[in-house]
């Protein structure tokens, strides 16, 4: 297909687009005309940020504290350090992506800070100060990305590096020394007992990357070939090799990893790419019996993902809601939820400390606590723009590895965002994810910074390839 | 307590406000994607030559789905010669309100429409939102339709599937027509 003939093509363009020629070119957009766009919506964002913080502070301690506001500035410069450097290397970059980052990771933040009032937590070891920190780093690997990678072509040489890379974070939390254990899922690394990381959260990456080139260069064979049956185009059986493998590694960090939310993420991040990739509906139908045949199994087998299937099932329950382990944090998330009502309590006046966790994996429950309804959709909203954004510049890329990786890497943000809220609201099983960008966490934090800067550099060269409007 | 219910109450519904307003904000500044480009108004003289159809809605939204339609090398297309990588270097409008304006030709494909982010925008009430594209396989560019409305014409005849495009011959989507030349 085109794009596997011309992947190293953009190096001569390139010298070509930077100096117009006479006439033939004209501009659709001044040149900096998203840039200031961009730059009019984040200051929006960071005002809302500071106003979160300061509404939190008035809620809960009934006065402004004015220590913060060091911290919060620190973080608005680099945000617009960030916006300063689209300037000058990715002037054609979407103006929406930041400014909806920047506006979930405040929020994110004043709702942890707001957590460490409650629970009387200051200082450098509160989760909130760890949060700005990890979010000024994420930031600094998001800009590093924007600096290195010029065009995203460059990843599509990498695709097999790329997928060897993945498996080997996959499998880093099995090492022994390295690994840790956190509330039954091993999924996280750490040296001494510090700077403990999720190097899942970078595999996500990896695998989209992967996925996206490995699939431009062999997708004819999962596409064009097999039998028809029932309406819909089988592959042939030796076509199912790699939806077996990806299919055997989400089942193995079930198994060995205890994390089931990170399985679903990956097979449904594969599902979807091998879906765009060949557009045969049934990959998809194969792939979700087959993962929920596995599921089904692990459910009678593994008691952990048992426990989980029943806390979701039969929450209500008495016995079930004060068995350890049982469903009291879902059902206290429940409980938040209906105490915020439609507009919430307001930020600082609820109670979501009380859930365990409140902070990462529950901090939409805290959300929709203090800012009810209207708030948890507006957040809601901001999510379905950024993945919209993607779905765009994917729809927009004009070389298909470009297309399936813009995809890809919003619709793992979307499935994330899924995955952990349809378990915090009950409609799926409960499953320890983080909601990107707003969880306490820092590998997912980094990651997910890292996602918008790719879809920023992806989006830059989507709009400047050379145009003729007529 | 110095800070009064009624003050964080009002204060509390202004922010709920003010972040509803920034996503309107933002729904509001990406409304030419939600609703595509406008079409720009035909001459006169060239609306009474060639009836305006119903009004052109954008192509929907199967451009990516390409993966299923096969290109098909024509065996009838022997007789100019084929525009590869090497032979051709630009694309020359050839007819429409640009006439004569050229375009280089990379490696990489060209797609055309009326959308804001197409390589060739061509703005005129025949040509759908993402209407065709220009790629090359094994060498050679190949025409592409992206299931366009009113249909993209290479040497006369409608095309359906990709084609390969020959030197110098024209292509014509709505009201332009395009050659490949050296």
């Amino acid at each position: 297909m085109p794009a596997t003939s011309n992947p190293a093509a953009p190096a001569d363009t390139s010298a070509r687009r930077s100096q117009p020629r006479t006439g033939a070119f004209k501009r659709l957009h001044l040149p900096q005309k998203l840039r200031n766009l961009e730059l009019f919506l984040l200051i929006i964002a960071c005002a809302i940020n500071g106003a979160a913080v300061v509404l939190v502070q008035l809620g809960a301690l009934g006065r402004i504290d004015t220590s913060l506001v060091l911290f919060g500035a620190g973080l608005s410069v680099l945000v617009f350090a960030l916006h300063i450097v689209l300037r000058i290397v990715a002037t054609q970059a979407d103006p929406f992506i930041l400014p909806i980052v920047t506006l979930l990771n405040g929020i994110g933040i004043a709702m942890i800070y707001r957590i460490d009032v409650a629970n009387h937590q200051s200082g450098i070891d509160s989760a909130s100060v760890r949060q700005t920190i990890w979010s000024a780093l994420a930031i600094a690997c998001a800009i590093a990305v924007l600096l290195v990678i010029r065009n995203h072509r460059v990843l599509f040489r990498y695709t097999y590096i790329a997928g060897f890379a993945a498996v080997v974070l996959l499998l880093l939390p099995l090492v022994p020394g390295l690994g840790r254990e956190v509330s039954g899922a091993r999924v996280w690394i750490g040296i001494g007992s510090f700077a403990t990381f999720q190097p899942g959260e970078i595999a996500k990456i990896a695998l989209a990357i992967f996925f996206a080139g490995y699939l431009v260069r062999n997708r004819d064979s999962l596409s064009m070939v097999g039998k028809r049956f029932l309406g819909m185009h089988f592959p042939r059986l030796r076509d199912l090799g790699p939806i077996l493998v990806v299919w055997a590694l989400s089942m193995s960090v079930i198994i060995f990893q205890h994390d089931l939310g990170t399985a679903l993420l990956y097979f449904g991040l594969f599902l979807v790419m091998l879906y765009l990739a060949t557009a045969r509906l049934s990959w998809v139908i194969l792939g979700l019996a087959l993962f929920i045949g596995g599921a089904v199994i692990a459910s009678q087998t593994l008691s952990y993902v048992n426990g989980r299937f029943t806390n979701w099932l039969d929450a209500m329950n008495p016995d079930v809601y004060a068995a350890p382990g049982g469903s009291y944090q879902l059902v206290q998330g429940l409980f938040g939820l209906a105490k915020g009502g439609l507009i919430g309590t307001g930020l600082g006046q609820g109670r979501p400390d009380i859930t365990p966790v409140p902070q990462s994996d529950y901090i939409i429950a805290s959300l929709g606590e203090e800012l009810g309804l209207a708030g948890l959709f507006a957040i809601l909203a901001l999510y379905l723009l950024f993945v919209a954004r993607g779905f765009r510049i994917g729809f927009a890329g004009q070389d298909d590895f470009g297309k399936l990786l813009g995809v890809g890497l919003a619709f793992v943000v979307a499935l994330q965002c899924f995955i952990v809220i349809g378990g915090v609201t009950r409609i799926i099983p409960l499953t320890g994810l983080t909601t990107p960008f707003l969880a306490a966490g820092g590998s997912s934090l980094v990651a997910n910074w890292i996602i918008a800067a790719l879809l920023l550099r992806l989006s830059d060269t989507v709009r400047n390839q050379p145009r003729l409007v007529v | 307590m110095s800070v009064s219910e009624l003050t964080l109450l009002v204060l509390r519904l202004g922010f709920l406000l003010l972040l509803w307003l920034f996503i309107f904000g933002i729904v509001y500044a990406l409304r030419s994607d939600l609703f595509g480009q406008r079409a720009r108004k035909m001459q006169p003289d060239a609306a009474a030559a060639a009836p305006a159809p119903s009004p052109v809605f954008p192509a929907s939204a199967t451009a990516p789905t390409e993966a299923v339609s096969r290109p098909v090398v024509s065996p009838d297309s022997g007789g100019t010669e084929k525009a590869t990588a090497q032979s051709a270097t630009r694309l020359v409008i050839t007819s429409g309100p640009k006439a004569g304006t050229e375009f280089p030709l990379g490696g990489e494909p060209i797609t055309i429409g009326r959308s804001g982010d197409s390589s060739l925008v061509i703005r005129d009430d025949y040509t759908s939102t993402h209407h065709a594209r220009l790629m090359l396989w094994h060498d050679d560019w190949m025409i592409q339709d992206l299931d366009s409305t009113n249909g993209t014409f290479l040497a006369g005849s409608r095309i359906a599937v990709p084609t390969p495009v020959p030197l110098n011959t024209t292509v014509k989507i709505g009201a332009t027509s395009f050659e490949l030349r050296r």
